[in-house]
């Protein structure tokens, strides 16, 4: 896109930085408070060039997806045992059905003492919130196959392996790539936010610490560092869909 | 309604219930660890606290803060994602802002938003809103987006004018997603007002576990969990319920039975 | 003898996709008198529809003239009374509230209002279903409902786009007669899209056989067969030869626009 089009497109970014960056020069607001976004970017310099927000990043990342691969995995051996048995999905159903709209992350203080204060607990409750959205995905994905597929398969001869494999997992995959992107940044989240809370390493540490500090630049330097990472990684789903998904236009817009 | 719980709810109740009743008998014989209080003591707990209005205290500034932040992200999500969905100069100015933003965990805002504001109510139930808007700004531009073209031209075709087209056309097709949108935004406001209020404050369903957790009252820490879990499950149930005498003849039909 | 209603001249319809330009019509040429009933026959995907909703006022005209009333088209109204092919119900109201959606707008009293709704599902034969909701009616209910409704404003003209399409062949006939009744009360002017050779000659005063694109006018057709209509028209020589002579018309243009998406 030619660089004209592209200022066109992403015009009003540049006019709320500008517009910030005005507030910020003639001091109508403490510049403790909104740093100008010169410093701001100087404080990314230093601490990128130091490695720190690296070596913190890399803890957060870490977590965040040591804990989603769990997810993931355990996600899609229920949602698939729910999508196959009848009385699997009765007994387990309920569970994600009444469970979903509870804020999991209450029962972090009761990780923290099963599993001691750090990543082991962080790991533990990111599962447990994002084990949902993997799950009722790949279940309602697996029920999503029509039901004229697979009487085709079967009118073909497909053995019950074959039939699961080449219908419904392929009708699964674009609902399961939404719960991916459901799913993602809540692990994201959840380790920022246990590394907010009491935590002593990690990108939400370093934001609460520069916080406390007074250091608001720093810390909105790391938030930047935090809402990259975000953004980068919600492209790489969108990307992974989009191989993997090929027969179904990917929807680059949000949700 | 009663075919369902004749045969197959009965099942889904056994889990839950096989795990209180372990978890009671393992906790009176003293097999498990401390942070592991039995069921019953949690109940007496919890009506103690109850009684005392102590819960209560706390229940209500949760509720209060949640609901504030919520109302008004939800305001403010739902009439910019209607005018987005419906003006492309509109939606063009805040596609970058909200697709930029979106992926990015807001709570990580916490401590700057506690530093711009103070540490007050005022910077959780400012989290609470700008965490809510997003959701809600984008299931209703989704919603607004879907309005049909034959739809505004069957409006037109009768006479309506734009007033008329925005109220009886716009508004009714993108209810079922604002209101998706919605129930994220409800469970999300419970989870940040929760975080905010674990990471700084003195009172609150947030505090208390923190205070419980600290004091190693477990048996209060639990009263705090539960509680929440019930508000987060009553919030959702009542707002379903609402959806569903509002979206009458847009739900699909399993939506229906339940 | 009194200017025709409806007036069109080298009408033109051009579309841009992507870089190329598609005529879906080109130097159409029409004019319709008021209380003719107009069947427009062609092959798929000619622009009869586009026409219709260039009357309607939905779609611009790329170049030539439109005129309804002796105006310009300027954008839709309730003069003009679509039905349109895809029904285009309105999810969250019952069948009833459907029907009465234009009968709100024009602010017509609610004991009008009832009294309009309830004539015409009894015309339509939907009166059981009127606290019924769209998605729980087949695709032929959905297309009587629209009818119904765009009856209820009482349009001067009436554009109907495929209208018996979803319908099965012995709801549409029952059909073709209940417009024909309706038609013969209020004599309105009708526009009627349709792939159904015997249905535009059994309902028509004039057939227009479309070319294929870019659409014209490949042939235009008076329909001599005495009024009122009933079944027994369906049986006679005549009718048999305008089926005959339409099709042989209308057979070069499909398999035209045949070759054409090949």
């Amino acid at each position: 896109m030619t660089i004209v089009r592209w200022f066109g497109r992403y015009y009003s970014i540049f006019l709320l930085l500008a517009i910030y960056e005005l507030i910020v020069r003639f001091g109508l607001v403490s510049p403790r408070l909104l740093p100008s976004l010169t410093v701001i970017g100087e404080q990314l310099w230093r601490y990128l060039a130091n490695g720190e927000l690296i070596v913190q990043a890399q803890v957060t990342l870490y977590r965040a997806f040591a804990g989603f691969s769990l997810a993931l995995i355990l996600g899609m051996l229920i949602g698939t045992l729910m999508a196959r048995s009848r009385l699997a999905e009765r007994l387990i159903e309920p569970i994600f059905y009444f469970g979903y709209p509870i804020p999991k992350i209450a029962l972090y203080p009761v990780f923290i003492f099963v599993f001691g204060l750090g990543t082991g607990s962080t790991i533990a409750l990111i599962v447990l919130e994002c084990v949902y959205p993997i799950t009722i995905h790949v279940h309602a994905g697996m029920r999503s196959a029509d039901r004229v597929l697979i009487w085709a398969a079967r009118n073909m001869g497909a053995s019950p392996v074959q039939i699961f494999w080449r219908v419904l997992v392929p009708a699964a995959l674009p609902i399961f790539f939404t719960g991916l992107r459901i799913a993602l940044p809540v692990a994201l989240i959840i380790t920022l936010v246990t590394e907010m809370i009491g935590e002593s390493r990690g990108l939400g540490y370093f934001v609460t610490y520069a916080s406390a500090s007074y250091q608001n630049a720093r810390a909105m330097a790391a938030f930047f560092v935090i809402a990259a990472i975000g953004f980068a990684l919600d492209r790489a789903v969108l990307y992974a869909r989009r191989r993997v998904v090929f027969w179904q236009p990917t929807d680059t817009s949000i949700k | 309604m009663m075919a369902k719980l004749r045969g197959g709810a009965w099942l889904g109740l056994l889990p839950p219930l096989i795990v209180l009743i372990v978890w009671e008998t393992m906790a009176e014989a003293g097999r498990l660890p401390d942070y592991l209080p039995a069921p019953s003591i949690i109940a007496r707990q919890t009506l103690t606290m109850l009684a005392s209005g102590e819960l209560m205290r706390h229940i209500g500034v949760s509720l209060f803060q949640a609901l504030s932040g919520f109302a008004i992200g939800a305001f403010f999500g739902t009439v910019l994602g209607l005018l987005s969905g419906a003006l492309r100069p509109v939606d063009r100015f805040y596609e970058p802002l909200i697709s930029l933003t979106y992926p990015v965990p807001k709570i990580a805002l916490l401590p700057l938003i506690f530093a711009w504001f103070g540490l007050g109510d005022l910077s959780k139930i400012v989290t609470i809103t700008i965490s809510v808007f997003y959701p809600i700004y984008i299931s209703a531009l989704a919603g607004a987006k879907s309005v049909s073209r034959v739809h505004v031209w069957a409006a037109r075709n009768m006479g309506a004018s734009a007033t008329q087209i925005i109220w009886r056309v716009l508004l009714p097709t993108a209810l079922p997603q604002i209101f998706t949108g919605l129930r994220i935004g409800l469970a999300l406001s419970f989870v940040v007002m929760f975080v905010a209020e674990m990471v700084e404050s003195s009172v609150g369903l947030g505090y208390l576990i923190l205070f419980a957790e600290q004091n190693l009252r477990f048996d209060m820490m639990y009263v705090a969990i539960v509680s929440i879990g019930i508000i987060g499950f009553s919030a959702d149930f009542l707002l379903r319920q609402i959806g569903k005498r509002l979206l009458v003849g847009q739900l699909t039909a399993t939506e229906i039975r339940r | 003898m009194p200017a025709p209603i409806i007036i069109v001249r080298g009408l033109c319809k051009r579309f841009s996709r992507g870089g190329k330009n598609v005529d879906a019509i080109r130097d159409f040429n029409l004019e319709i008198s008021e209380g003719e009933f107009i069947a427009i026959v062609g092959p798929s995907g000619c622009g009869k529809s586009t026409f219709l909703h260039m009357v309607g006022g939905f779609e611009p005209i790329t170049e030539g003239e439109l005129l309804v009333e002796g105006h310009p088209v300027a954008g839709p109204g309730p003069d003009r009374g679509m039905v349109f092919q895809e029904f285009a119900l309105f999810p969250w109201r019952t069948v009833a509230e459907n029907v009465a959606w234009g009968l709100e707008i024009q602010a017509r009293s609610r004991s009008d209002r009832v009294a309009i709704v309830e004539r015409l599902l009894a015309k339509v034969g939907l009166t059981h279903f009127r606290d019924h909701y769209p998605a729980e009616l087949s695709g032929g209910m959905k297309q009587r409902v629209a009818i119904a409704r765009t009856l209820a404003f009482e349009p001067r003209i009436l554009l109907m786009d495929e209208p018996f399409g979803a319908l099965d062949a012995q709801n549409r006939e029952l059909m073709q007669e209940e417009l024909q009744t309706i038609w013969n009360e209020t004599r309105k002017t009708v526009i009627f899209i349709t792939h159904d050779i015997e249905e535009a000659i059994y309902l028509a005063d004039r057939v227009i056989v479309f070319s294929a694109r870019p659409g014209r006018t490949k042939a235009d057709i008076p329909i001599d067969l005495p009024r009122p209509r009933d079944l027994e028209v369906k049986k006679s020589t005549a009718y048999f030869d305008y089926r005959n002579q339409i099709w042989d018309l209308l057979r070069d243009e499909v398999l035209r626009a045949r070759a054409e998406f090949a």
